[in-house]
């Protein structure tokens, strides 16, 4: 991570270092050009020099020859020194330009002390006409030396020249140089300033974004803040908290639609209560009615309408209590009996019930309410058209592993698509049944019941009569359907 | 907006980094090193040409010929001198040559007293040898040791012969001279003389003046007053006959007279080139100034010791108004 403090400093640095650069080239290059400047004026100091130590001299000699004392002439002798020294140095300026000329002031140089010292020499031997054209020939040669060194300055200026001019010209390129680079380093700074707070302020740009998207209560969209300083540190704990309100608002309104669907349940069940205490009341009060009703019969002597009322309620209570729930044959079949002798009472001798039961048969589990609608159905299709009536045929067979029930009748039959809307179990309209229950619902229940699909087939005569043949196995596949079945 | 931004301040910067670059490099190239510094003195013999006449074509042809003479024979010559013929000048010059201790001197030649103290006693006094060129002194007084030039006699001779062929035997000729009376001036008049003197009907008559122009201009008209009946003027010294020629030209035409002079002066040429010259002597500066160095450098050398005293005549002819078309 990369902080903000640590950027500053980079910034920072990276001017420093720019600067030092920048004095650091300006240091040396001052440093340079005053070398040279000092050396260029050293060299004409050098010829100076001579100009007027060889005038000392002259003059020292002049002073000697009017008064030769020790002293005068010990200061005549150490201007020759200085004269002497002088002329070294400038031995020293010697390059291509100047050989001729500067060798030239040496040799004068010498001249002019040998001359000094021919005065000297004839004035201590007394020959002071001697002596003093050597004084004139030294001062003519101080003068001649005084020429030579303009001329020696002026072949210097002519060499030099170009160098001098190289000077003046860089000092005018640096001064070009300096604002460039003044231009440039403000604007790479401005660039570089400029990204640089970018860098700081776009992240907190988009935290203050995100954080008004909060307070306007959008708490979906994921803050994604580009950065590696302290901001994005800030961000992803804002984010964090972000989730964490997200999962909180999530689970209140989850927790809010529980409460408001237990409410709604809660009401159902009260409902639902209120129901089966209303349906639980309604049979009892029939049986009462109905058992009032057979006593009544029985003792007005009616004895066929009473046993038909103890048939009626026999079979509304097995209607009422049986359905869904597993029962053996026995009483499927004992059912089947009662409900005939009730459709006997209606279509007295048109009604004709043939039953072929192997009793050892009878012990099996079938679900409640199973032959009962398949008969009805026979009834309603078979009988109730038919003037003359018709048989029904019941056989109850074991076969095996399975038991076969068969209902037969003679009646018009059935049509193709409806057989096969029945096996399918596609719904259709009830006809009128008393029970309420179709000949689709039994074919369901069955395989429910059995947990397999073959075991029911209906078979239509070309000539009218269907049969309907239950295939029942012993054992049940599923034993848990009889608990769901006793649950409910 | 960020781009924009990023992109034009970058765009700046780049185009300002790239001006800082050019000015860098400029900065950079427009130093320039001092020149190399020697610490011993070359090893060449260092002479010195020495005229009272610098800056005239006839000097400047005579320096460049013994400039090039210089490199060719590896030697370091410097052409000192003075203009108008400063003769305090010169002769401090020569002074200087010698204080400084050249390795030879070859000097315009000046009858003087001075000059000839410092060229034979001085000079000789150190050992530098001093060779005279287009003008000589005698050895004698000056103990030149060589005489690089036009033969002043001969010089003489021919335009003594020229004279005689355009004037005929009789005619009155002026002679004007340099009243300082230099040595070659004399040998010139000395040449002329020895063509002319067979001649009787041929009257010289020798006037001299200064090299002012007034002067020379009055003693022009002296001597046309005195002979008005002249045929001739041959100006023995070159610095003389532009000043006489305008004099003559102030009194009457000039074509009649026959002009004769020499070239080592500037306004000769073009007087010759404008017909107011019949005809000049002309010598060869530049083989002068190749000889001189030539001949001081074998005498340094110790090829050719000693030089012939008599001196190494150049190349001269006569010059007339036609050649210079």
């Amino acid at each position: 991570m990369i902080g903000i403090q640590r950027k500053i400093w980079t910034l920072t640095a990276f001017v420093m270092f720019i600067m030092i650069l920048i004095w650091v080239m300006l240091t040396y290059y001052n440093q340079k050009t005053q070398d040279q400047y000092n050396e260029i004026l050293q060299r004409y100091l050098h010829m100076n020099e001579v100009t007027s130590v060889s005038r000392q001299t002259v003059n020292s000699l002049n002073i000697y020859l009017l008064t030769p004392t020790e002293g005068n002439l010990s200061s005549l002798r150490r201007s020759e020194d200085q004269l002497r020294e002088a002329q070294r140095s400038v031995g020293l300026l010697r390059n291509e330009e100047n050989d001729f000329a500067l060798t030239s002031y040496m040799n004068l140089i010498d001249s002019l002390l040998e001359a000094t010292d021919r005065s000297i020499m004839f004035e201590s031997e007394m020959e002071l006409e001697d002596s003093k054209r050597a004084f004139a020939e030294a001062t003519r040669m101080s003068s001649y030396l005084s020429e030579m060194t303009l001329k020696l300055i002026d072949i210097e200026l002519n060499t030099y020249e170009q160098f001098y001019r190289s000077i003046i010209e860089q000092s005018e390129e640096l001064k070009k140089l300096g604002i460039w680079i003044l231009l440039a380093i403000t604007f790479g700074l401005l660039l570089f300033t400029y990204w640089f707070s970018l860098g700081i302020t776009r992240p907190v740009q988009q935290l203050t974004k995100a954080a008004q998207e909060l307070a306007k209560g959008k708490f979906e969209r994921q803050i994604v803040v580009h950065s590696a300083d302290e901001i994005s540190f800030l961000a992803t704990t804002f984010e964090h908290m972000r989730v964490n309100i997200n999962n909180l608002i999530l689970e209140m309104r989850e927790k809010a639609r529980l409460q408001s669907e237990l409410q709604r349940s809660q009401l159902l069940l009260q409902e639902s209560q209120l129901r089966s205490l209303q349906s639980q009341i309604n049979p009892h009060f029939l049986f009462n009615i109905l058992d009032t009703l057979s006593k009544k019969a029985f003792l007005e002597g009616a004895e066929e309408t009473s046993d038909l009322l103890v048939s009626v309620a026999g079979m509304l209570r097995y209607n009422l209590k049986r359905l869904d729930r597993a029962v053996t044959l026995y009483d499927e079949v004992r059912v089947m009996r009662q409900y005939m002798e009730i459709q006997s009472a209606r279509f007295t001798d048109r009604l004709r019930l043939v039953t072929n039961i192997e009793e050892s048969a009878l012990s099996v589990q079938v679900p409640g309410l199973t032959l009962q609608p398949i008969v009805e159905n026979a009834v309603t299709h078979a009988i109730e058209p038919s003037e003359s009536g018709g048989t029904i045929t019941v056989t109850i067979a074991d076969v095996g592993d399975r038991v076969t029930v068969e209902i037969a009748d003679e009646g018009p039959g059935m049509s193709e698509e409806k057989m096969r809307a029945i096996l399918e179990e596609h719904d259709m309209e009830p006809e009128g049944h008393s029970t309420g229950i179709g000949f689709g619902n039994v074919v369901r229940r069955l395989r429910l019941f059995y947990g397999m699909t073959d075991i029911i087939e209906i078979r239509s005569g070309e000539e009218g009569g269907l049969s309907v043949l239950l295939k029942l196995p012993k054992t049940r596949r599923s034993e848990n359907d009889d608990k769901a079945a006793d649950r409910g | 907006m960020h781009k924009t931004i990023s992109l034009a301040l970058g765009s700046i910067c780049a185009i300002f980094l790239f001006f800082t670059m050019i000015s860098a490099i400029r900065f950079v190239q427009s130093a320039w090193q001092p020149p190399e510094m020697e610490n011993q003195a070359a090893d060449r013999y260092r002479l010195v040409l020495i005229t009272q006449d610098l800056g005239t074509p006839f000097w400047n042809k005579v320096g460049e010929g013994a400039e090039e003479e210089a490199s060719r024979l590896d030697a370091n010559l410097e052409v000192w001198g003075t203009y108008g013929e400063d003769r305090e000048n010169f002769l401090k010059q020569l002074e200087i040559a010698i204080d400084s201790r050249v390795d030879g001197i070859i000097v315009q030649g000046m009858n003087e007293e001075r000059f000839n103290n410092l060229t034979k006693i001085k000079a000789s006094f150190h050992g530098i040898p001093v060779i005279t060129v287009a003008s000589d002194v005698p050895m004698s007084d000056s103990m030149r040791r060589t005489y690089v030039g036009s033969d002043p006699l001969a010089a003489g001779r021919m335009i003594g012969e020229r004279l005689l062929a355009d004037l005929g035997d009789t005619g009155i000729v002026v002679l004007m001279g340099n009243e300082r009376e230099e040595y070659d001036q004399r040998r010139r008049i000395e040449g002329i003389r020895s063509v002319l003197k067979d001649y009787s009907g041929i009257r010289i008559e020798y006037v001299t003046s200064s090299a002012e122009e007034e002067r020379v201009a009055a003693s022009t008209r002296d001597v046309m007053n005195r002979f008005p009946d002249v045929n001739a003027f041959i100006s023995v010294d070159a610095n003389l006959t532009a000043a006489m020629i305008q004099e003559i030209g102030r009194r009457s035409q000039v074509e009649p007279y026959l002009i004769y002079s020499f070239d080592d002066n500037p306004d000769i040429l073009p007087l010759l080139r404008r017909g107011k010259l019949d005809g000049v002597v002309e010598q060869s500066p530049y083989q002068m100034g190749e000889l001189g160095v030539r001949m001081i450098m074998q005498w340094l050398d110790g090829e050719n010791v000693p030089l012939d005293a008599e001196g190494y005549p150049t190349d001269i002819r006569m010059l007339e108004a036609e050649d210079m078309e």
